[in-house]
């Protein structure tokens, strides 16, 4: 009976040590991986050091967990009374030395993994005194811009997608995250890293890339109806592509819009919140071109906003977008090539949950 | 012997609602707050159906955002501050008076103020829905998107909800303090106490310290929001961090104040279906109140990804409190060890107990290795967590404690077969609906998202979702288990369990003036010792003993 449960107890094991093992070997890219019981390899040396911590924690978290649901396990069947047996177990009050055992025996294993952390910890918290690149982020309510300052770029994100982060690999890189309305997290699954985004601090880390690709991003700390939509893409390329990337976007920037025709249509809109525009129709002539003065009425401080219009084919596909963004308090106006008849959906493309109906005719 | 007879009481009849409403009595107290307790948390659970249907497809836009929002943050502080806190506080209410042989609490009318408050903020708190959105902030309303720019109304009702529930909650623990110290029977000295009491003892000091400090963030962002303050807002010279600091300076605490008692049920059960003393009373004493201690000094390690915080000293204060945590389950397993279980539903749920929290436990060395936790927090993995700790821990040993005392309360047995139907679809929901979310976490799923697109997070979503319609389905059994039971004439025995400890020393259920004699008081085990007056302990032994003729 007794060998039976033993035998029992360790085929279940056996299947549980087998499930973890395929977990682990499922294949994993990160951005993009199923999940499993291992995050995807991380991207950045200071995301490799803590995925090694994240591993040595697990095998220790397994160990128990397979010790101690064994011993919950075989008491369960070992142990049941059995029909008719009355009699009392012997009454066992305790025992100072299996007590004194499992006190000091985890206190000893915590303090390692103590140790372990606090090394781990120095990595990914060290940061070099001149770093080659630095990147500003600003999360608001709900998008992100990334600013190379010292490249003169900067890039906020249009719709769902967000914008993208270009990155070379083996450098150092420098972030500093600004937030001017709530709190966000600049969180990269790649990175095994995500850091706050604080309104009234200035959060800064270093990260060095070590891998080419594609990789997303989203906010991780909850900060109202679009959080789900502040995402991003991180796109880590060689040092030579970056340096041709940072020609090529500056050169983009240059690039000045063509003008409007005079005596075009010119439409009024505003926003003073993040809620809705303040005018929800507006109305143009069909297969010509037309111009939005745009007066973003936050008070200083206030998150950007702008106009941009839908494409009545595509769920989240824009025909025009408003470039740049109005900084609060600020007027711009957009040029808006000709449209044909028929009924449209404008949206902020900061706050796409400020719609409005643009009828054109 | 020395007995205690207590003068009987006068009845006379009243109509029995306004017996109920305005009853002093700790037993009709105990039981409104277990009832008003399982209300809230069958609404809580249908929130959370809300949010698992929405989230079993990609891009899913069958709930808009701004609902999704609320879902979640009504769904946290339901089960939180409605059902697990006062649940508890209803089990302490009305096991623990009976179980240190005293005839009420020290202060009945005060026991009767704290649990009115309950159903008021309640409904002050869930009236946000009909006055255009309730909370949407989280269940931890991070500044400064809980201030006024950012949120509505239900913000405030939130805030004047939890202000309520929290006096209730100090006014209780003060009641529970008092009557310990003050009203244990004669022999009933503190290492005589039942765990349970013990537990309840140590969330009592523990509410008396942390409550007041949500009281006073809580009265800081109402005046934020209200009238122009600036406590918390950095546009106006406030500081973001500083609400974190105030919410988790109780908030963690407050996970301590969830599981100590949840602890103490199980502590329980398992001798008495074990039919074994529990294994190591006094390391078990030491352990709840060092982690008492202790959980004062781990608040911010739900801070670690802010760059605000001192991280070795609450890295190594998050280790260091699962030691006595995991002296408690190693005595719980010794407890079972060599004992004659017998499996009632109430021991499965505390067996179900073990196996869950102990997985909640081992994700706490994850999350305190700071490095590892700047990938895992706020992302599924934190749900995953928190729901072993609070579902896995707290719900399980609430139902364990709902099926042991349920005969006491009612005077009726809940019928056996229903309670393993409902164990083994709630045990089963549970694995089901809150072991993948780990795997999701650390695939990159953010928390409370109202969607999301990677297809691949699907599948384990669906699971999810599938468990969490499975432990809705298990509470059908139960409730109609507890329905029928009620409509039944009265069938349960003063001791149905063969337990330990004073409650069961009385009648099922018990007078209004609890005990009509008490047994004499020689250890933790009252009630043991007077049915194997063979077996009881010499007044001169140690803690430490061991049946004769029986090797460890």
């Amino acid at each position: 009976m007794r060998r039976a449960t033993i035998a029992w107890t360790r085929s279940l094991l056996a299947l549980a040590v087998l499930a973890l093992v395929v977990g682990a070997c499922a294949e994993a890219t990160p951005g993009n991986q199923v999940p499993n019981f291992f995050p995807a390899p991380a991207i950045t040396d200071q995301g490799q050091a803590s995925e090694s911590l994240y591993a040595i924690v697990f095998w220790i978290a397994t160990a128990i967990f397979i010790l101690v649901e064994g011993l919950i396990i075989f008491a369960v069947f070992r142990y049941r009374r059995h029909k008719g047996d009355d009699e009392l177990p012997a009454q066992t009050h305790g025992s100072m030395p299996f007590e004194l055992a499992w006190t000091i025996v985890p206190f000893i294993i915590v303090v390692a993994l103590f140790v372990l952390s606090e090394n781990t910890q120095q990595k990914v918290d060290a940061s070099t005194p001149n770093p080659p690149l630095t990147v500003d982020v600003t999360g608001f309510q709900w998008q992100w811009t990334f600013d190379y300052t010292a490249q003169g770029l900067s890039f906020t994100g249009q719709g769902t997608d967000g914008p993208t982060m270009v990155l070379p690999v083996g450098e150092d890189v420098h972030f500093r995250l600004h937030s001017n309305d709530v709190i966000h997290s600049f969180y990269v699954p790649g990175f095994f890293f995500k850091r706050d985004v604080v309104p009234g601090r200035t959060n800064e880390f270093d990260l060095t890339l070590d891998q080419t690709g594609t990789y997303t991003g989203q906010c991780a700390e909850f900060c109202g109806l679009g959080h789900a939509d502040m995402r991003f893409t991180v796109q880590a390329v060689s040092p030579a592509d970056f340096t041709a990337w940072v020609a090529k976007a500056q050169e983009a920037a240059k690039a000045t819009p063509s003008p409007l025709p005079s005596g075009a249509q010119s439409l009024t809109l505003s926003a003073s919140n993040t809620t809705a525009f303040d005018e929800s129709t507006l109305t143009a002539t069909a297969g010509q071109p037309f111009a939005v003065v745009f007066t973003n009425k936050e008070a200083a401080g206030g998150p950007p906003h702008d106009f941009a219009i839908k494409d009545p084919a595509g769920r989240s596909n824009l025909l025009f977008t408003g470039q740049p963004l109005a900084q609060a308090g600020q007027t711009v106006t957009y040029s808006v090539p000709a449209l044909a008849a028929g009924t449209y959906t404008f949206i902020c493309i900061v706050h796409p949950n400020m719609t409005g109906t643009l009828t054109v005719k | 012997m020395a007995t205690t007879v207590l003068p009987r009481a006068t009845t006379y009849s009243r109509s029995r609602v306004y017996e109920w409403l305005t009853t002093t009595d700790h037993k009709k107290i105990g039981i409104m707050y277990v009832a008003s307790s399982y209300l809230f948390m069958c609404l809580g659970g249908l929130l959370a159906l809300g949010i698992r249907t929405q989230l079993a497809v990609p891009n899913d836009t069958l709930i808009p955002n701004a609902l999704y929002n609320q879902l979640f943050t009504m769904h946290g502080t339901t089960m939180i501050f409605f059902f697990v806190m006062p649940m508890l506080a209803g089990f302490a209410n009305y096991a623990m008076p009976l179980m240190i042989g005293a005839a009420d609490m020290a202060f009945p009318r005060i026991n009767a103020l704290s649990f009115w408050i309950i159903p008021v903020s309640g409904l002050l708190l869930f009236s946000g829905f009909a006055f255009g959105g309730a909370a949407s902030a989280g269940w931890t309303s991070y500044s400064p998107l809980a201030e006024a720019k950012y949120s509505g109304i239900g913000q405030d009702l939130w805030i004047l909800a939890l202000l309520l529930n929290g006096m209730s909650s100090i006014l209780g623990a003060i009641n529970m303090l008092v009557t310990i110290f003050k009203l244990r029977a004669p022999g009933m000295t503190m290492l005589r106490l039942p765990i349970f009491v013990w537990t309840v003892l140590v969330t009592a000091v523990l509410l008396v310290f942390a409550v007041p400090v949500l009281a006073s963030g809580l009265v800081m962002l109402f005046i934020d929001r209200n009238y122009g303050g600036s406590f918390f807002d950095p546009a106006a010279g406030g500081d973001a961090i500083l609400w974190q600091n105030v919410f988790w300076f109780f908030g963690h605490p407050e996970v301590y104040i969830m599981i100590l008692p949840a602890f103490g049920i199980i502590s329980e059960v398992l001798p008495v279906f074990s039919r074994k003393p529990l294994f190591g009373y006094k390391a078990f004493v030491l352990a709840t109140v060092s982690i008492g201690v202790l959980g004062f000094g781990v608040w911010a390690h739900h801070m670690f990804a802010t760059g605000a915080v001192y991280l070795p000293f609450f890295s190594a204060a998050t280790f260091l409190i699962s030691v006595p945590t995991g002296v408690k389950m190693f005595n719980w397993v010794a407890t079972m060890w060599r004992g004659k279980l017998r499996f009632t539903t109430s021991m499965l749920f505390a067996v179900g107990f073990l196996i869950s929290f102990l997985i909640g436990g081992l994700d706490g060395a994850f999350a305190a290795s700071t490095p590892v936790d700047f990938d895992i927090t706020d992302t599924y993995w934190v749900v995953s967590h928190l729901h072993y700790v609070l579902f896995g821990g707290s719900a399980m040993a609430i139902m364990a404690g709902t099926y042991y005392w349920f005969p006491k309360m009612v005077g009726r047995m809940l019928d056996e077969r229903l309670g393993k139907v409902h164990f083994t679809l709630m045990f089963v929901g549970l694995q089901l609906t809150f072991f993948p979310m780990h795997l999701l976490g650390l695939a990159g799923m953010p928390r409370r998202i109202a969607e999301y697109a990677p297809t691949v997070w699907q599948p384990l979503n669906v699971v999810a979702t599938i468990g969490a319609f499975t432990i809705a389905a298990s509470m059908l059994p139960f409730l109609w288990n507890m329905f029928t039971a009620l409509r039944r004439p009265a069938d349960a025995p003063d001791d149905p369990w063969d337990a330990n400890t004073l409650e069961w020393a009385t009648s099922s259920p018990p007078p209004p003036y609890n005990f009509e004699r008490l047994p004499e008081v020689r250890s933790e085990r009252p009630l043991f010792d007077l049915k194997h007056p063979e077996l009881r302990k010499p007044a001169t032994a140690a803690a430490v003993v061991v049946n004769p003729g029986s090797g460890h």
